[in-house]
């Protein structure tokens, strides 16, 4: 039996294969990283805060806070670069490779293979927030069927990425504020300042206001989702966010008979049962 | 019972005397020699007075405090040098430019602070321009006891302490020579709080902050920022806001090293430590950013979110702030209607047929 099925059976629920061990890994060093960042990082931006010289010194004050968050943005930055690896080996591996194989590669079947790959932003994710927005509203009971990465993952990945960009240059001219000013002016420093504090503070809201809320504080989730650490998803969740790639995962599995209708649509289906 | 309370009342005067004894036993060493007698009135906590003014003075004197502040040795008489009977009438207030009743050791001379007026009056805090002529608003400029008080010693430890104050180990080779233990102490006092500051980088900056974060004096004199406002905003004002005494405070940029504080120049002064020719040189100090070369000091300290005098960076803040509102707003929005729509998870807008 395959170490990784893609479905799972677990007390009588299914669970959905979604992220594997690497992944999984990258996203703790992420986690741990941004949030005792986050932690060092914001009584800085607010040192007038109340709360600002206690969670300071729970980091050891003026003195050793600054060097932990160099420490952790070091890592941060060293993940970083490990991912940028990882995704090129990725593609390149299981699908530049075989195409290569197969029938040789141009610039343009390379950028086709790159435009594809699931988290890039497509059509369907206009489509998808349009539905949902119609959801929301009440125009519709059916939410809109998810790929395998809805928008809002979408988003989870691309605004941390340009946030790490923007966070991590930043961060590193001003710790390296004399070497970059051999190069620069003095007023990249201003700059640098002003955008890795406002990044970062959009980031932390971002990440604990949004995401926190999709993964963990939503009623569909609460009190925690285990995704991140089990890698699977159960199926309840699976039919609400991504519809699509549960059926067609389903279908693969040969459990055709076994599909549940869309969220919401069992109340639908009876209801017009009854009607007619 | 009854009894117990009229043996009290009759011997509560030795009672108090008795604490009295008590609580004077555990009083530190005392330095200076009340010889005024001064302390028979103000060392009630509770003395004060509400003058012409109408705000209350309190004119009690903690002689334990003062006897760790560095004016111990100064009797009243030596600065309050109107007050000559006791009890006396309201006092002047104190100029410190006096000579006081205290021999300066090297020259043995009577010791004055006038020199630091000489100072005052060569920096950009004179209440005279170039020609001697009054400048406008001079009431303004400050006088000794706005930037002043009666500081505390502020000992420094040596022998392997971590804590500050007066270090018992270095006391025990004071002693070899020294035979007066006041004299020891006051000598170590006075030594180890001259070798560095007095005041930690946040307090410098608060007495800063008086004048140079008030918006009318900023308004009036024409200053292109709210000074400490400013450096809070830079990494070595949030330093010192967590109490870093490492980090360089006013003083440390607006002062050429080795010159008195008081001799403070004007920004366009070729003089000043802050002329722009100059500026370089605060930065790429041994002690500061050695390795820095002339443009990192192109660095703008005293940058503000303010659209006239920082325009760059006020819309650089500006965009982030519209990123931010532009990006949480609509997410929060749908959290919310996210949050309604799953009371009702199957309520519908029915069109009509």
């Amino acid at each position: 039996m395959e170490k990784t099925p893609s479905i799972k059976v677990k007390n009588g629920i299914k669970y959905f294969y979604r992220f594997t061990v690497n992944q999984r890994i990258q996203h703790f060093i992420l986690a741990w990283s941004v949030v005792t960042l986050v932690l060092t990082g914001m009584p800085l931006k607010f040192p007038d805060a109340s709360w600002a010289p206690y969670l300071y010194s729970l980091f050891g004050g003026i003195h050793a806070a600054p060097v932990i968050h160099k420490v952790f943005g070091a890592i941060l930055l060293a993940l970083f670069v490990y991912h940028i690896v990882y995704l090129i080996y990725i593609i390149y591996k299981y699908e530049v490779l075989p195409m290569k194989k197969k029938d040789g590669v141009s610039t343009g079947k390379v950028l086709k293979v790159l435009a594809n790959q699931p988290l890039v932003p497509n059509l369907k994710d206009a489509k998808d927030i349009w539905g949902l927005l119609k959801y929301l509203l009440y125009f519709t009971r059916k939410r809109p069927d998810g790929a395998k990465y809805t928008w809002k993952e979408k988003f989870d990945y691309w605004a941390p990425f340009w946030g790490m960009v923007i966070i991590g240059l930043s961060g590193l001219v001003m710790w390296n504020k004399e070497l970059a000013t051999t190069i620069f002016p003095g007023e990249l420093i201003n700059f640098s300042l002003i955008a890795h504090s406002d990044e970062a503070l959009l980031a932390a809201l971002f990440l604990f206001i949004w995401h926190w809320y999709n993964v963990h504080f939503s009623q569909a989730v609460f009190p925690m989702g285990t995704a991140f650490i089990t890698g699977y998803l159960p199926e309840e969740l699976m039919v609400e966010e991504h519809y699509e790639e549960y059926v067609e995962v389903m279908k693969k599995a040969g459990l055709e008979h076994e599909i549940l209708p869309p969220h919401g649509m069992h109340a639908v289906a009876s209801e017009e049962g009854g009607q007619a | 019972m009854k009894y117990a309370r009229q043996v009290l009342r009759k011997h509560v005067n030795i009672i108090i005397v008795f604490i009295s004894i008590l609580l004077f036993n555990f009083t530190p060493a005392v330095f200076a020699a009340d010889i005024g007698n001064c302390l028979l009135c103000h060392k009630y906590p509770g003395i004060s007075r509400v003058d012409e003014n109408g705000d209350l003075r309190l004119f009690y004197v903690n002689e334990d405090i003062f006897n760790n502040s560095v004016h111990a040795k100064v009797n009243c008489e030596g600065c309050h040098t109107d007050i000559k009977k006791v009890p006396h009438d309201p006092a002047k207030k104190v100029d410190c430019l006096i000579e006081c009743h205290i021999t300066e050791p090297s020259t043995e001379t009577k010791f004055s602070h006038k020199d630091a007026e000489f100072f005052l009056a060569n920096s950009v805090h004179s209440t005279k321009d170039k020609d001697g002529n009054p400048k406008q608003f001079a009431e303004d400029m400050p006088t000794c006891k706005n930037c002043h008080d009666n500081p505390l010693y502020r000992p420094l430890s040596f022998f392997k302490k971590v804590r500050y104050g007066v270090s018992e180990a270095s006391l025990g080779r004071c002693r070899v020579c020294h035979k007066k233990d006041e004299f020891i102490y006051r000598f170590y006092n006075h030594v180890t709080t001259r070798l560095h500051k007095s005041r930690n980088p946040l307090n410098i900056a608060e007495v800063c902050a008086r004048c140079h974060n008030n918006p009318e004096i900023v308004a009036r004199h024409n200053l292109s920022t709210k000074a400490v406002y400013s450096y809070g905003e830079t990494f070595h004002g949030k330093a010192a806001r967590f109490l870093d005494e490492r980090i360089p405070d006013c003083l440390d940029c607006h002062v050429r090293k080795g010159e008195s504080v008081h001799q403070m120049l004007a920004n366009d002064n070729p003089l000043s430590s802050t002329h722009k020719d100059n500026r370089s040189k605060i930065c790429t100090n041994m002690d500061c950013h050695p390795s820095a070369t002339p443009k990192f000091a192109t660095y703008s300290v005293h940058a503000e979110f303010n659209k006239t005098q920082s325009p760059v960076q006020y819309y650089f803040t500006f965009f982030f702030i519209v990123l931010t509102g532009g990006t949480l707003l609509p997410l929060m929005g749908i959290i919310f209607l996210d949050c309604i729509r799953r009371l009702f998870p199957h309520a519908v807008i029915k069109r009509r047929k």
